[in-house]
């Protein structure tokens, strides 16, 4: 028996079932019964009650994509702030010098190696050093909704604003485009995906954001043109 | 500020006290979730006039470092009040009686906390009681399991309380500051609402052990009505939020 | 969630500083404002009714509240006919992760100073009209500021809120009846205000100038001035808040600026009060 409907918010504590086996992420088994453990959005997933968090920290795990800021360049290793108060390490043969080049205030795209009690380390390969654009922070518990089912919003975001994005698991976002105004379009829609609850329809509601943002460009170019 | 000559009446001959509430009343609540930016998690609260903000940062790296612990989370409290919340003004810095509250608050949060999810990092709660009428520990943590509600951090229950008291022989249902200063006990109770089990209990005062079994009944039925306002108010943070054309 | 905060002086972030001033060219800035634009602001007075002044300002996401509470005391030696005012200013680690408990860092000690300047060399308020009996008893207002929340430049929301606490604070009478001090039952007083001081926050990037900046842009800047005026324009306090050099040349541009916008942020102060 489920005590809870999709559409709704979940509290902590809040009763969702009553079988133990059905008890997924974001719940917790007390006396044979599933509870939320987190304020979220509850769903039913492969079985199991799952409850998605709208706000959340980010827990790295080996293979994740990261954006970063480099505060420390090191002999053989090189710090990176994460945001959200996480330090990772970079670690690198002190003869080559740091890769790329990369000294503090450096925007970098990498892997995670590994995340354990040592501490969050680094892919060296396959890192890229980000040189342009504008860097923006989002509460990490929404990054997989930003990047949609297989790409999806981060493609339509891409397609209606054209500019490129790298989205890191941590919250960090870099966008970049050749236009303000395709770059502030492209930080509202993220704003937008960070703020909305309800997953149906959010995907339309973004693309006809991006295209009244469109047109509205479009008519003050236009209008500009017509002044000069 | 009370000048000794006046006569409070703190029950009179209709049961009503000093602000009209009948003894099992509780003040006018008010519970916003998410009000400040910067943290990650935060609330609002008013109870009556005592107002409160609590915010909620983490889990964050220890600094230092030998102050992590290996297998959980370490969560700190500052429960903290403005220079002008109180009567006579209170100069900076933190009083004994902050560094307890901070200390019972903590302790209370810890229970609910799934703190083994963050091992080796750091949970900072802090309460900023802006005005205090009354109230303010239970007001405070009320606003703190709020805060980390919001902030998403792994709960096993929220934290509603509030204080009972007792004026002229009558217990009564959420005290305020002057039922509390001229009252004969004033006893803050916290409690998680779903398992009904206490998490924070203080007593300054004297009651009989009937008096105190039917106070730990009125706290709990005026934390109940506290924890529906909670989940509201985690509703309507985050309802759909219309498009901006 | 905010970038790592282990030293309250981070470092720029390369991208940013680039893309910052290269929109400040084009006479724009991240958050789509113009360079000269100040957040939206608003502000709310007699918020906390226990003290006897209090105003709730916020700018853009900055949030700051301060509390007015009013003593009696003795006079400073030196002025024995003018009351007392102290500022003080909290960080409080509610609004930031880089403020950290504790007693007030040189941040926050700069803020009540700059707030106090602003204040005490505008000569705001008509001190001598805050005694009750000369050389023995004044009034002394204690203004006390704390950032609620901050998303850039504390400073100018925080004079904004100190002046709009002491424009609505209602100073309770004292008087001294046969040799005691009593306090008139039912009496205030407004507080004896002439002139309405505002600050201003202006960064600099190379040859640019901009008001109110963001934490991003803060970060970005190579240095920052904050001026603040009385209500005849008169600069009544500077403060270079931050390292970096500033250049003679541009300074000219900054006073103007300054002047213009401070004008700006009085009437928006004078509506919200309900000033003449």
């Amino acid at each position: 028996m489920y005590y809870f409907n999709e559409k709704e918010i979940v509290v902590p504590g809040q009763l969702l079932a009553d079988d133990p086996k059905k008890s997924g992420p974001g719940t917790y088994v007390l006396d044979g019964k599933v509870y939320a453990a987190h304020a979220g959005l509850p769903k039913l997933r492969d079985g199991v009650v799952v409850v998605i968090p709208l706000k959340g920290p980010y827990k790295p795990e080996a293979g994740d994509w990261i954006v970063g800021v480099v505060t420390d360049v090191k002999p053989s290793s090189i710090e990176v702030d994460l945001g959200g108060y996480m330090t990772a390490v970079l670690k690198y043969p002190e003869r080559q010098g740091p890769p790329e080049g990369l000294t503090v205030g450096d925007v970098i795209y990498a892997r995670v190696k590994s995340s354990n009690i040592r501490g969050v380390f680094l892919e060296s390969e396959e890192m890229k050093k980000l040189t342009n654009g504008i860097i923006i922070s989002m509460t990490p518990a929404r990054i997989p909704r930003l990047i949609g089912r297989k790409g999806s919003m981060i493609a339509l975001l891409k397609k209606e604003t054209g500019c490129n994005f790298w989205v890191g698991r941590n919250g960090l976002i870099v966008v970049s485009g050749k236009s303000s105004e395709g770059e502030s379009a492209a930080i509202s829609a993220i704003r937008v995906v960070e703020k909305e609850a309800h997953s149906q329809g959010l995907t339309d509601r973004v693309a006809a954001l991006l295209k009244s943002a469109k047109g509205r460009n479009h008519d003050d170019r236009e209008q500009g043109d017509k002044a000069n | 500020m009370m000048t000794e000559s006046k006569e409070i009446k703190l029950i009179d001959e209709e049961g009503r006290r000093v602000d009209g509430r009948k003894p099992d009343e509780l003040r006018p609540i008010r519970i916003e979730a998410g009000v400040l930016e910067k943290s990650d998690g935060s609330a609002y609260i008013e109870v009556g006039r005592t107002k409160i903000f609590a915010a909620v940062f983490g889990p964050r790296e220890v600094h230092p470092k030998h102050l992590e612990l290996p297998d959980r989370a370490v969560l700190n409290c500052r429960y903290h009040m403005a220079s002008f919340s109180v009567d006579e003004r209170k100069p900076l810095g933190m009083t004994r009686r902050e560094i307890e509250l901070s200390k019972v608050l903590r302790e209370a949060l810890e229970t609910v906390v799934f703190l083994e999810e963050f091992p080796r990092t750091m949970i900072d709660v802090f309460v900023e009681v802006i005005q205090a009428d009354g109230g303010t520990r239970t007001a405070g943590i009320t606003a703190a399991s709020l805060a980390l509600a919001d902030a998403g951090i792994p709960m096993s229950d929220l934290i509603a309380a509030t204080a009972v008291g007792k004026v002229a022989g009558t217990l009564v249902l959420d005290i305020n500051d002057i039922e509390d200063k001229y009252g004969e006990a004033d006893m803050p109770v916290a409690m998680t609402p779903r398992r009904n089990s206490i998490v924070l209990l203080q007593l300054n005062g004297r009651m009989t052990s009937e008096e105190l079994k039917k106070a730990l009944e009125m706290a709990s039925q005026g934390i109940k009505k506290i924890y529906q306002l909670q989940i509201e108010a985690l509703k309507k943070r985050y309802s759909v939020v219309s498009l901006e054309e | 969630m905010s970038l790592s905060t282990k030293s309250p002086r981070m470092s720029p972030i390369k991208i940013m500083q680039n893309r910052i001033y290269e929109l400040l060219k084009q006479g724009k800035r991240i958050d789509g404002r113009a360079p000269h634009e100040i957040r939206p602001v608003s502000i709310s007075t007699s918020v906390i009714e226990k003290a006897d002044g209090s105003a709730m300002v916020s700018m853009g996401g900055t949030k700051i509240l301060t509390g007015i509470k009013v003593e009696t005391g003795t006079p400073y030696s030196d002025r024995p006919n003018e009351g007392v005012f102290t500022v003080n200013a909290e960080l409080l680690p509610l609004a930031s992760a880089s403020f950290e408990p504790g007693p007030p860092d040189e941040r926050a000690v700069e803020l009540a100073r700059i707030v106090d300047r602003c204040i005490r060399e505008s000569r705001a308020i008509d001190l001598e009209k805050l005694v009750i009996t000369e050389g023995e008893r004044v009034y002394m207002l204690y203004i006390d500021i704390y950032v609620l929340d901050y998303d850039g430049n504390y400073f100018d929301p925080a004079v904004l809120s100190a002046v709009a606490a002491l424009a609505t604070c209602k100073i309770p009478r004292y008087e001294v009846r046969n040799g005691k001090l009593e306090r008139v039952e039912g009496e205030s007083m407004k507080t004896p205000i002439r002139t309405i001081p505002v600050s201003v926050m202006i960064g600099v990037i190379q040859d640019r100038l901009l008001v109110d900046p963001s934490p991003m842009e803060e970060r970005a800047l190579d240095t920052s001035v904050i001026l603040g005026y009385d209500s005849d324009s008169n600069i009544v306090s500077i403060q270079k808040n931050a390292p970096g050099l500033l250049s003679l040349n541009i300074m000219e541009q900054i006073i103007e600026l300054g002047s213009k916008k401070a004008e700006e942020l009085r009437s928006i102060l004078v509506e919200a009060v309900g000033l003449g």
